[in-house]
């Protein structure tokens, strides 16, 4: 990044670029983009634990300028952390350009050169992806070529380095994936009920030796190549849908796995009903040493090759999502089970509008584990026996609007987390958690909105294990819109009984087309902050906040 | 690197006086609820004009807009010769509940899953929900993020001005 040849030649591009845009009409092609700008002004709150900020004001800001013109297309991210703000890592304080590429999109072949987001299948052996708002960025920097040469034949190739933080990391991963739609590829099976797709990648990782001490006399002999593979088949008839996927990895000591020489592996089963208004699915994984980072030596939730989606319902109520689950890709066993249903309208149940029922359950296990002494394969494992309760949780959803201008949702869910997910043993948690969220359209131009939450916990602050979230907590929130343009939203979370805590909050937005504006002041509490069963500890804050995107 | 910064700066600002003319990108392979990859070329209306909005199971704004223009979706049809595109960026997590949550709210709309986010970046969609308007000739003539409950009618009238223009 502090390389002066690489910002001349950045500086070239970028002037070589706009004559093409002050040529538009000759040469064609668009430039978009989007920028956002977050800041925030923290102050010490003892209570909550917010720390005093000595900047006074941090604040992240990134803009994405695209240009495309037929089949190509090139792009570069402008990134700035002056300084990062709380829960970004401090890795990222700095700016620069932190991702460009050009890419050509033919019919046939699309080639990427420089940075790219692929995933092969459902991820588990390869997803290089981001989430600006969980400060991740897994992007593969090299050349990513995707082939169609038949219709319902797709190729991946790609190698590449990961990105960390500013800089790259220092091993190569390689993958090649093929997927056959038979429908697409076999003409007879055109117009079959039965849609079926299958498809397998494999990704390897090379990376350098490194002396890596198991004891004072001894060093691990390190695998410098690890390889991943995944098959999956993706099948629908009429109502029914099957998706399954199974990976498997060699060996790959790391400091993830206590550096132990077992091969990983994961299998994904979903299985769906549906038809309109009602619907069925059921979710089961069991995930046994599937951590796959492009470093040995990385700890944290940067530098990951694979995904291991959780299955758990992503919920959206403060209450409900207080006690997130992060997936453990050291090993987890999981059921998942969803039902949606809409009561016709005009019968009795279902009213004048109709009414909505959605009903979740998830219950995630530790896999059975018997350690096996000494250095070696870690433990050995009984397929279908589960070890000790992870997570567990079942919601019940009721929607209904009342009246042409009111619409009541009443959910009630239960849950029982244990907080070794976090890292930290200590009693399991049972939660239970109640919400009532109220919409009023006024008129054309003006809707309120209410919630109420409520949660009965058997948890109990104290101040050795400092876990903000125990206790009885209760919640309102109220949010007034002028059409989509205008709102205001006043809040407060307030531990009643055995918890600690206070957590106002006034935001205010506004949005134009597709800029928004957003501040808010109030109190943060820390915790997760979880995406797809991805996590960032976010500490708790104090003041004000503002957001600024905007797409163009 | 100010340098740069101000050059993007100027690109930025260039780029704002010429977004009116973009187009759909062509190129880009999403799945279709049966499992077929589809490049967004057939995104088509017979040159009438097409919502385009990008959703996800999770959020609940995106929700209540799609169930909000579900109840006018036959008269907007009617009317405009409207189509909705629905694009859910779900990813590993919740992709495979588009289906079911698609069929369970009896939504009719066509429906893609852009599991890999290529459409989404290419679109500078930011949050969900991102509603696009595109006209006949596959112009973006508007775009907002953003929904709360009669902000519908503004899209409506967006939506028969596309549909004027085309005519």
């Amino acid at each position: 990044m502090k390389n002066h040849t690489k910002q001349f030649l950045l500086l070239a591009l970028a002037v070589l670029t706009t004559p093409i845009l002050s040529a538009q009409g000759i040469l064609g092609g668009h430039v978009t983009g989007n920028v956002q700008i977050d800041g925030q002004i923290s102050s010490a709150d003892s209570v909550i634990g917010a720390q005093d900020v000595p900047e006074k004001l941090l604040m992240n800001a990134r803009a994405d300028i695209l240009y495309t013109n037929g089949d190509f297309s090139a792009g570069l991210r402008f990134e700035a952390y002056h300084n990062p703000m709380l829960g970004f890592k401090s890795q990222y304080k700095g700016e620069g350009i932190a991702n460009y590429f050009v890419r050509y999109q033919g019919d046939i072949i699309s080639i990427t050169a420089g940075n790219f987001y692929e995933q092969f299948g459902s991820g588990m052996i390869l997803r290089a992806y981001e989430d600006r708002y969980l400060g991740l960025d897994n992007s593969l920097r090299g050349l990513n070529v995707t082939l169609r040469p038949f219709n319902g034949i797709t190729i991946k190739a790609l190698a590449g380095k990961q990105r960390y933080f500013w800089n790259y990391s220092n091993s190569i991963v390689r993958g090649i994936d093929g997927e056959v739609n038979l429908n697409s590829l076999i003409s007879s099976m055109a117009e079959s009920k039965l849609r079926a797709t299958l498809g397998a990648g494999f990704v390897s990782k090379y990376e350098e030796n490194q002396s890596i001490y198991a004891d004072p006399s001894h060093i691990f002999n390190l695998p410098l190549n690890v390889g991943s593979g995944a098959v999956r088949m993706d099948l629908a008839y009429g109502n029914w849908g099957l998706q399954t996927e199974y990976a498997r990895k060699g060996q790959d000591p790391s400091v993830m796995n206590d550096f132990i020489y077992r091969n990983g592996e994961a299998l994904m089963i979903n299985a769906t009903y549906s038809q309109k208004g009602f619907s069925a699915n059921i979710q089961a994984k069991r995930v046994d040493n599937m951590c796959f980072k492009s470093e040995r030596t990385e700890s944290g939730e940067m530098l990951y090759i694979n995904y291991i989606p959780a299955i758990t319902k992503q919920h959206t109520y403060a209450f409900l999502s207080m006690y997130p689950y992060a997936t453990q890709t050291t090993g987890e066993m999981g059921l998942q089970g969803d039902i949606m249903y809409k009561i016709k309208k005009d019968t009795p149940l279902g009213g004048k509008y109709g009414t909505d029922i959605h009903l979740n359950a998830s219950v995630i296990t530790a896999i059975d584990t018997t350690q096996v002494p000494g250095p070696g394969i870690g433990y050995q494992s009984d397929w279908f026996k589960t070890g000790e309760l992870y997570y567990a949780d079942a919601s019940l959803e009721i929607a209904k609007k009342l009246n042409k201008d009111l619409k009541l949702t009443c959910t009630y869910g239960y849950q029982i987390f244990n907080p070794v997910v976090e890292g930290h043993p200590g009693d399991l948690h049972h939660n239970h958690i109640v919400v009532a969220d109220l919409t009023w359209k006024v008129d054309k131009k003006n809707v309120l909105r209410f919630e109420a939450e409520w949660m009965g916990s058997d948890s109990r602050f104290n101040y050795d294990v400092n876990d903000k979230r125990c206790g009885d907590w209760i919640m309102g929130l109220v949010e007034y819109n002028f059409t989509s343009a205008w709102f205001v939203s006043v809040s407060d979370q307030y531990a009643y009984r055995d918890g600690i805590g206070n957590y106002y909050n006034v935001s205010i937005g506004y949005t134009h087309g597709a800029t928004r504006l957003q501040m808010g002041y109030g109190k943060q509490r820390e915790g997760l902050l979880c995406i797809g069963g991805v996590c960032r500890m976010v500490p708790a804050s104090n003041g004000l906040t503002f957001s600024l995107t905007s797409s163009f | 690197m100010k340098k740069i910064f101000l050059t993007m700066i100027c690109l930025a600002l260039g780029s704002i006086a010429i977004a009116q003319n973009a187009t759909l990108p062509q190129n880009i392979t999403v799945k279709a609820l049966d499992g077929t990859s589809v490049q967004t070329s057939a995104i088509q209306n017979d040159g009438k004009p097409i919502i385009l909005s990008f959703w996800a199971t999770w959020c609940k704004p995106c929700n209540r807009e799609l169930n909000t223009i579900k109840e006018v979706y036959e008269e907007w049809q009617e009317e405009t010769g409207v189509k909705l595109v629905a694009i859910s960026i779900d990813d590993a997590r919740s992709a495979s509940r588009v289906k079911p949550h698609v069929d369970g709210n009896g939504w009719e709309y066509e429906v893609y899953i852009d599991q890999n986010q290529d459409f989404k970046r290419a679109m500078n969609v930011v949050n969900v929900p991102h509603t696009f308007v595109i006209n006949g000739k596959g112009e973006i003539v508007w775009q907002h993020t953003s929904f709360v409950e009669g902000s519908e009618e503004e899209l409506l009238e967006v939506v028969k001005k596309a549909a004027a223009q085309t005519e």
